[in-house]
């Protein structure tokens, strides 16, 4: 019987960018520089915050669970030749990892360099993935996303 | 430009600044345990510091700053991050300080504009 972690992982999974039909390129042309966005989630008498800053290149993203604190800081990248993401702890979240398969998850979809500070608890998968599956969708709605996200290998 | 929704708990403020030519786009956020600070011109992260005020017995205050993440042998971007946390110690000594310089051009020319430009901007 399936979970109600394993639905939501498969939900995340089905998120699919579609192809986009403008010029990609309005997105490279894009004189505005540094974009700041932030909205709220509530749930299951949870809180969720997001905070995305999309710079240039790369998006800086803050999930904050319940409170304010800056948590964890992972950064995750997509690595030449073979285009695998790689994830490093950048600040704190050595033995915890949570988030860190967020990052990854994260650059895989959207195909950008990620930074991400979280300070969801640990031993919490279902948060996580709904805390990644809210993202993921934000992060297409604003246009951050690049048209073919990269494969897992 | 402040951040517009009141309710949200992580107070931000962004602007830019010209130097040299070159165009620094600067984020500031303070988070309930943390001040971040970005600083860029490549549209990147560049490298992150982190600086935080030890605890100490002594009457002088002595800071910790480290390079976590990027160029680790510029000497200047550990001394704009130490700048910047004695100002913010000085106001919240709990709060430590994460700095993202990713900088063309790290001349301290540069670097004192954005410090002055930071602490004009600060939201501590």
């Amino acid at each position: 019987m399936e979970t109600e972690y394993d639905q939501v992982l498969h939900s995340v999974a089905q998120v699919k960018i579609a192809d986009q039909i403008n010029d990609s390129g309005d997105v490279n042309r894009d004189e505005d520089g540094v974009k700041v966005s932030c909205f709220t989630e509530v749930f299951d008498d949870v809180t969720l915050q997001f905070q995305i800053i999309r710079l240039t290149k790369q998006i800086y993203v803050w999930i904050g669970y319940n409170s304010a604190k800056f948590g964890n800081l992972y950064a995750a990248a997509s690595t030449r030749p073979s285009n695998t993401v790689s994830v490093t702890s950048v600040l704190g979240g050595t033995s915890d990892n949570t988030g860190s398969g967020i990052a990854r998850r994260l650059v895989m979809k959207a195909g950008l360099n990620i930074i991400l500070a979280c300070n969801i608890p640990k031993n919490n998968p279902l948060l996580e993935a709904k805390a990644e599956k809210m993202l993921i969708r934000k992060l297409i709605d604003l246009g951050y996303t690049m048209p073919t996200p990269l494969r897992a290998t | 430009m402040e951040s517009l929704d009141a309710n949200f708990p992580v107070r931000h403020r962004k602007f830019s600044l010209e130097s040299k030519g070159n165009k620094t786009e600067i984020v500031i956020c303070s988070y309930e345990d943390h001040i971040l600070v970005i600083a860029t011109q490549i549209g990147a992260v560049g490298a992150i510091l982190h600086a935080r005020k030890e605890e100490g017995m002594s009457v002088e205050p002595t800071f910790s700053v480290s390079v976590i993440f990027g160029k680790r042998d510029e000497p200047m971007l550990i001394a704009t991050a130490r700048r910047l946390i004695d100002h913010i110690s000085s106001f919240v000594p709990s709060k430590p300080l994460v700095l993202s310089l990713g900088l063309k051009d790290h001349s301290s020319e540069t670097l004192k504009e954005i410090v002055a430009a930071v602490i004009e901007n600060r939201l501590w």
